[in-house]
């Protein structure tokens, strides 16, 4: 295994044995009566602090599906999600704030993810601001936090003032990592890292994520359909085609 | 390509403009010249008084628009009265924006059994005839309000249907955009996404709805004020004008009613154009919701 | 070697913008010649995109051209509007980004597809069998897709439907426009296999992507784009194996399975290039001289590379 993976270490805070995002027997599908597709069917993952979890899958196999209800934004239709031992019974807006943040989707496409009417320093301190006035923290703390953030991910002062279309794909991705990541996320589900930026750009996505990671202890899921990326970046894979089963990835051989 | 936003070289936006079809240009024309005589009638037209050596003159250089059965002169009436109708189209045009967007917000966000609801009382109304519902409302109001505020009220109540369908539609499709599902995750309240990303968004549709609306208003205030459930004499619109107009057509001077009646067509007209260019250029998706 | 079916030479564009003029691509030479691929890659911003929008005269107002542009041995420098649809339509085929943007939304498949082959220059009877047979050698059943409507067709299936366009009516050149981005590696395989057949028909296959895997999956020759330059062009192969540009040996070490280094900093912005080597800023290799000025393609192999470590040296060393 390459040193990539070597988040496998002791998490830095003091997390106890129950500390897990997890799908248990989650199935879900659209539709109704003749034209229902199963996407989903009693799929079970496990993510823990500080480690490295690849969803890989053909297309149709589910994998954003599964991604949404792990993140806490689409129900399962059966079986349920735990985060850190509680089960979580809501979704979405009915979710208390607190519970939403703890765990953050990284979206494939930039473009769609960054709201075109804000410019990149409102959309990258808007977790902060969405609680209103009193979970908010105060101004200069905000700023701080918007110059850590955009420092760690790469983003020079001079772009936090444009817009989206003003941006490349890769500096708006990063502006979207550094939102993920501002409200200190204990879980982060990448949807398909490969598919929209370069290599040089994804490596460099990758790196920040396992630097926090080595700082927070971090779980992160990777959906992708590249095995490459897969067997030299995460400790274990979880493959879905109907029935997930669990694969230590084995680098590919030249 | 998207980071190289083409800029507007010099002039361009002129140029733009100049690129508009002639139609538009013409009603882009002629809704300026009414709305600056509208604004500018004190200074164009000064009142005069009742001149009883002047009664019901035809049109001349010195009336452009004739006079009327007191000898006042019907162009100097008219500016005002025109003054008046733009300026009720408004309040009555903001009243259903107000009404419109809260009920449309409301559907379009809250969903399931709200949503359902509203829309049934949407199509409610919407099957009904909504010339006869403005008038019953401004039955209603008017002893309690008083004769302008029923008659926005009165068109406001009576066409906020519209823009409450246009805004709960444009509500179904944003929600479904990932930024929104991002904002969400990051732990944003519903007030807050209204607030902050839906409404932003809706602001082109709201505002091609509105200039649409605007002729309707009109063309319904008139229409209260000709049947005489409308503004009263001294505040008079040009609807008042036309319903005064009537008895001395049979007297022969028809310029009394025609040119305030022409005065509403040409407004309409203008604004139709303009806003349904804007429309088709923006928002082509409403073509069946906003026709005039 | 034959004749090139399209063939620019130092090709620019600048666009004009509110923040000043954006220098999207300098100096570009390309032969495409027929029954070849030609692989370019670039990151974002790289003015990739820009290239193929040029070759098919699809630029924005806002736009200065330079250099020439020609079909064959016509100089399409004189082709006024006419000729460019009439170019666009016949000889040139592009296969977008997203198909589904590609494809009318409110009219079924079969007849949209015979009608851009109608435009293509197939006869009205010969059209739906060329759109068939099209559809058949990228394992679509005609049948099915022809009273399909868009939303009906999966990513994948809308991929190959674009896709397989392109070999109706025999165009010269077809331009491919990241063909695979937002596919899952299954259909990317696929994508490449459709690619290479357009190649094998004696079409000249431009085909624009960050993807490097398909890249390598697709051979020929491969020209690499940075901050609007040129910076090496090999064959593919020898291109991989042993990358001469100090970019392009970096770009492949970021490679998760090489270790996934990014490389450091960022590209220079495209309204303030330096007059010297573009990537001399973030170089692990620099020296003096790559800040005097923008270094020549130096031949390499078949091809060239712009870098003065290779001013001189014949053999490709990484």
């Amino acid at each position: 295994m390459t040193e990539a993976s070597g988040a496998s270490c002791t998490p830095a805070s003091s997390r106890g044995w129950d500390e897990v995002l997890s799908a248990a027997a989650v199935s879900r599908g659209y539709g109704h009566g003749r034209g229902r597709i199963e996407v989903l069917s009693r799929v079970s993952l496990d993510v823990r602090p500080g480690e490295r979890v690849a969803l890989c899958g053909p297309s149709g196999s589910g994998k954003s599906t599964l991604g949404r209800i792990l993140a806490l934004l689409d129900p399962p239709d059966e079986g349920e999600v735990v985060l850190d031992g509680e089960p979580v019974r809501a979704t979405g807006l009915r979710l208390p704030r607190t519970v939403r943040q703890q765990v953050a989707l990284l979206w494939q496409s930039p473009r769609t993810a960054a709201d075109p009417r804000l410019a990149l320093a409102a959309l990258v301190t808007e977790p902060l601001r969405s609680g209103g006035r009193r979970h908010r923290p105060p101004p200069a703390a905000i700023e701080a936090a918007l110059a850590a953030r955009c420092a760690q991910v790469g983003l020079a002062e001079e772009l936090w003032g444009r817009y989206p279309h003003e941006v490349s794909e890769g500096q708006l991705q990063r502006a979207c990592l550094a939102r993920t990541l501002i409200a200190r996320p204990a879980y982060l589900i990448y949807d398909e890292p490969t598919s929209m930026l370069d290599v040089s750009t994804q490596a460099a996505l990758l790196e920040i994520i396992a630097a926090e990671q080595r700082d927070r202890a971090m779980g992160v899921l990777l959906i992708t359909h590249d095995r490459t990326l897969a067997s030299h970046w995460c400790d274990r894979s979880v493959e879905l085609a109907g029935v997930a089963s669990q694969v230590a990835p084995e680098p590919l051989l030249q | 390509m998207t980071t190289l936003a083409p800029a507007p070289p010099r002039f361009a936006r002129l140029r733009e403009v100049a690129t508009r079809p002639t139609s538009v240009l013409i009603a882009g024309g002629v809704l300026a010249a009414l709305v600056l005589a509208a604004l500018g009638a004190d200074l164009l037209r000064p009142a005069d008084g009742i001149a009883l050596d002047r009664v019901l003159a035809p049109p001349s250089l010195e009336h452009p628009f004739g006079t009327d059965e007191t000898g006042r002169d019907v162009l100097a009436l008219s500016l005002r009265a025109m003054r008046v109708s733009f300026a009720i189209s408004l309040l009555a045009a903001s009243v259903a924006l107000l009404i419109g967007v809260t009920i449309g917000v409301l559907a379009g966000t809250l969903g399931g059994w709200v949503d359902g609801l509203l829309m049934r009382i949407v199509d409610f109304f919407g099957s009904q005839n909504h010339f006869l519902f403005a008038i019953l409302l401004v039955v209603l109001f008017r002893p309690v309000l008083g004769a302008a505020a029923a008659v926005c009220l009165s068109v406001g109540l009576s066409h906020w249907l519209v823009l409450a369908r246009i805004v709960r539609g444009e509500l179904l499709s944003l929600r479904e955009r990932p930024f929104v599902a991002a904002a969400v995750g990051g732990g944003a309240s519903r007030a807050r996404l209204v607030v902050r990303h839906f409404l932003p968004h809706l602001g082109p549709s709201v505002a091609v709805a509105m200039v649409l609306l605007l002729p309707h208003a009109i063309f319904h205030e008139s229409a209260l004020s000709f049947l005489g459930l409308g503004l009263p004499p001294h505040q008079a619109s040009l609807g008042n004008l036309i319903a005064a107009g009537q008895r001395s057509m049979l007297a022969g001077a028809w310029w009394i009613s025609v040119f305030p009646g022409l005065l509403i067509l040409a407004a309409c007209v203008a604004f139709g154009t303009l806003g349904e260019y804007w429309r088709d250029r923006h928002q082509p998706r409403w073509r069946g919701e906003l026709e005039l | 070697m034959n004749p090139p079916a399209f063939s620019v030479r130092d090709l620019g564009v600048t666009f004009a913008t509110r923040r000043g003029p954006v220098t999207a691509l300098s100096g570009i030479d390309l032969d495409l010649h027929p029954g070849t691929v030609h692989v370019v890659i670039g990151e974002s911003g790289s003015g990739k995109s820009v290239l193929a929008h040029a070759l098919l005269d699809l630029l924005p107002r806002n736009v200065t051209l330079r250099g020439s542009r020609h079909l064959g041995a016509e100089d399409l420098a004189a082709a006024d509007a006419r000729r460019w649809r009439e170019v666009r339509a016949r000889h040139l085929a592009f296969i977008p980004q997203s198909p589904m943007s590609a494809l009318n939304p409110v009219r079924r498949v079969g007849p949209l597809l015979v009608e851009l082959a109608r435009a293509r220059g197939v006869a009205r009877s010969a059209a739906w069998p060329a759109v068939a047979a099209a559809l058949r050698s990228v394992d679509l059943d005609p049948e099915r897709i022809r009273s399909s409507y868009p939303h009906h067709l999966s990513g994948g299936m809308a991929q190959r439907v674009v896709t397989s366009l392109a070999l109706v009516g025999s165009p010269q050149v077809v331009i491919a426009d990241e063909p695979t981005s937002g596919l899952d590696a299954d259909l990317i395989d696929r994508t490449a296999g459709h690619l290479a057949n357009l190649a094998e028909r004696g079409a000249a296959l431009l085909v624009i992507t960050h993807d490097l895997t398909l890249a390598q999956r697709l051979g020929g020759t491969t020209s690499v784009l940075y901050a609007s330059q040129l910076l090496e062009r090999r064959h593919t192969g020898a291109l991989f194996d042993s990358p001469a540009h100090p970019y392009v040996v970096a770009l492949l070490d970021a490679r998760p399975e090489r270790g996934g280094r990014p490389i450091p900093g960022m590209p220079p912005e495209l309204t303030a290039l330096p007059g010297h080597c573009v990537f001399a800023a973030r170089c692990t290799r620099v020296r003096a001289e790559c800040r005097r000025e923008v270094p020549a393609l130096h031949p390499l192999d078949d091809g060239g590379v712009r870098c003065v470590l290779h001013a001189g040296v014949q053999q490709g060393v990484g």
